[in-house]
């Protein structure tokens, strides 16, 4: 009976099926639209027009916004300053995370369970709260250094500078990423890997042929998210900073905010996002690369 | 039937409205928090005590840049009527007509005015007088430091805390630093003053102190900071003892907010009525008693104790700044500390 109506009405199945797509994708098409869509073009609309001193937002539009910024050494140092910064965030993030997630996939029961809520645990406090518990621990007279002290070591400078920074948003990271390499691992199977141990494979080989190829989706995944977090984060850089690291998120929010020069900050925000572009693609070539 | 309903409902809506417009409210963009809390009970309460048809809404925003953004959106059917901020901002504001002007005839209180309260090129009028001060932990330094070199002492490395430029506190503080390095015109030249702010940054611990650098002095995170006086007197009030505050015999810089007549706001009257009163001798000495922020109104009548809290005693001490050129230079100097005074930062 279906078969037949397949056959006799394809058409009206094909609109039915259309206005379905378009009632179910309606709401989101809106939502991004108005929410998204609608604020990018008017950022970028802005990072068109003219920069008066003192935070005076001409009326005339200009390219010397962009210009400026490409050829001016200091952006040029902030742009690679903040990619390099994110990568290094993003690769030890996934260093701390893919054991912890592996351990997670595997475990069993209840077990399994109690160690998902604590990995999801940090992400029920705000990254305000937990970049301040940073503070603590790594301050000058803070547990790491007051134990070091107690050890007969010398004081380390770990807070206010990139060590900081990098440190507070590895933590801060690294939930999202073991739960995107979690969801990236379902093609991993304990028998693939016990075929391997039984054809003789050391179990450090069984993990460089077998884990690691089967996980890279999930790899990919993770780092994806995590850079991208990394690089648009603005807190943490500034309450672990202090003002010694200059990454482009910081950048926006003293030309928004400080200095008032939104032309300048709606052209960095639009660098954001065309370095977002860019590991969107790196990411769907690699996914095609290794499934 | 649908019909009856909706239009029912918008007489009913309607009716309610009435009584809201025969009281008349002034919207009143404000910074948040404690600054919001004093001005509250010093100046509006007051106010709207002895105006009982007139109320005042009063909209918290985080800095000035926020109002400018809030009433930058709001320029085509603005929705405030009143606004407090710094008088750079308020120039930009000016200059792309978002207010209307203050004086005489908007209020008999212009005449009464410092001088530098008042700015060519800004549409409002100064409303407070603060200045930048020297606090200190009073574990760590027993002695009040009478000069701002006290920010060199090379005993102080990583126990001093300021903001940075492009912040008023890191360009203030470079412009006092020229003035008494023998700099003349910092709008044509401030390297003495970035020079010796060079020498500062090495005893810098953070250019960032989060929340504010009040209470990194007063819980002895660091031992020596650069703050605003309003702020740091009522930090020093709270502090049993922990911080102080000090004016250096070089003088210092003054902020100035200025108070705005927004263009076109819903109600103009009873705003002009509110900026009338806020420049009052008793509105600006009821506020200056109460968060120690210098009058403007040359006729306010402030108790000695409160003065001595405040710039009025040291007004001849007072380094001028004009904050209107500064504009055009302030990404030059940005640049300048970029460069050559946070990488010596350890």
């Amino acid at each position: 009976m279906t078969a037949a109506t397949m056959i006799t009405a394809p058409g009206s199945r094909t609109s039915s099926i259309v206005f379905l797509a378009t009632l179910l994708l309606g709401p989101i098409i809106a939502v991004n639209g108005l929410a998204f869509i609608m604020p990018v073009l008017n950022l970028l609309m802005l990072s068109f027009r003219e920069s008066l001193g003192g935070g005076g937002l001409g009326d005339a539009y200009t390219l010397d916004n962009w210009s400026s910024t490409l050829v001016d050494g200091f952006y040029i140092e902030l742009i690679v300053q903040s990619i390099l910064t994110s990568l290094m965030i993003t690769i030890l993030t996934l260093v701390a995370s893919y054991p912890i997630a592996l351990y997670l996939h595997r475990a069993q029961g209840r077990w399994r369970t109690i160690l998902l809520v604590l990995v999801i645990s940090p992400l029920l406090t705000s990254a305000v709260v937990r970049t301040y518990g940073w503070i603590a621990i790594l301050a000058d007279d803070g547990l790491i250094n007051n134990t070091l002290k107690a050890l007969g070591a010398d004081a380390m400078r770990l807070l206010f500078n990139k060590v900081g920074v990098v440190i507070g948003l590895t933590e801060i990271l690294m939930p999202y990423m073991i739960l995107a390499l979690l969801a990236g691992f379902g093609r991993l199977d304990p028998r693939v890997e016990e075929a391997a141990e039984t054809l003789g494979a050391s179990p450090w080989k069984v993990f460089w042929r077998i884990i690691v190829p089967l996980t890279m989706p999930g790899v990919a995944l993770g780092c994806l998210l995590s850079f991208v977090l990394a690089v648009s984060s603005f807190i943490t850089p500034k309450l672990l900073g202090g003002g010694r690291v200059f990454l482009l998120a910081t950048e926006i929010y003293d030309q928004a905010i400080v200095t008032l020069n939104w032309p300048l900050a709606a052209t960095l925000s639009m660098i954001i996002l065309v370095i977002f572009g860019a590991a969107l693609v790196l990411y769907s070539r690699l996914l095609r690369a290794v499934l | 039937m649908k019909k009856s309903i909706f239009l029912s409902g918008i007489l009913l809506a309607g009716m309610a409205a009435i009584p809201a417009y025969a009281d008349q409210t002034v919207t009143f963009l404000g910074y948040s928090g404690l600054f919001q809390e004093r001005y509250t009970k010093a100046v509006i309460e007051p106010f709207m005590a002895a105006n009982p048809g007139i109320k005042v809404e009063y909209f918290p925003q985080q800095g000035s840049a926020a109002m400018l953004g809030a009433l930058r959106a709001q320029k085509a059917a603005p929705q405030s009527d009143v606004a407090l901020m710094d008088v750079s901002v308020a120039k930009t504001g000016t200059d792309e007509g978002l207010f209307d002007k203050i004086d005489e005839s908007v209020t008999k209180n212009f005449a009464d005015l410092y001088p530098n309260a008042k700015f060519e090129g800004v549409a409002g009028v100064g409303v407070t007088f603060d200045n930048l001060v020297l606090i200190y932990n009073t574990d760590a330094i027993k002695k009040a430091p009478d000069s701002w070199n006290a920010l060199k002492d090379t005993s102080l490395k990583g126990k001093v805390a300021m903001l940075s430029a492009p912040d008023i506190v890191g360009i203030g503080t470079t412009i006092i630093m020229n003035h008494i390095n023998g700099g003349t015109d910092f709008i044509k030249n401030i390297d003495a003053g970035i020079n010796a702010m060079a020498e500062v940054a090495p005893n810098i611990q953070t250019w960032e102190p989060k929340p504010e650098v009040y209470p990194t002095v007063v819980n002895g995170q660091v031992s020596l900071g650069v703050g605003w006086n309003a702020r740091s007197q009522v930090n020093a009030d709270g502090s049993n003892g922990k911080m102080k505050v000090a004016l250096p015999k070089e003088g210092t810089i003054l902020q100035i907010n200025t108070i705005n007549l927004v263009k076109g706001g819903p109600s103009a009257e009873a705003a002009r009525k509110f900026v009338d009163y806020a420049l009052s001798a008793e509105a600006q000495a009821a506020f200056t008693a109460s968060m120690y922020y210098a009058p403007t109104n040359a006729k306010a009548k402030v108790a000695a104790e409160v003065a001595d809290r405040t710039v009025i005693g040291a007004m001849d001490k007072v380094i001028p700044v004009d904050w209107i050129g500064l504009s055009k230079v302030r990404d030059q100097i940005t640049q300048d500390w970029r460069r050559k005074v946070i990488p010596l930062s350890r």
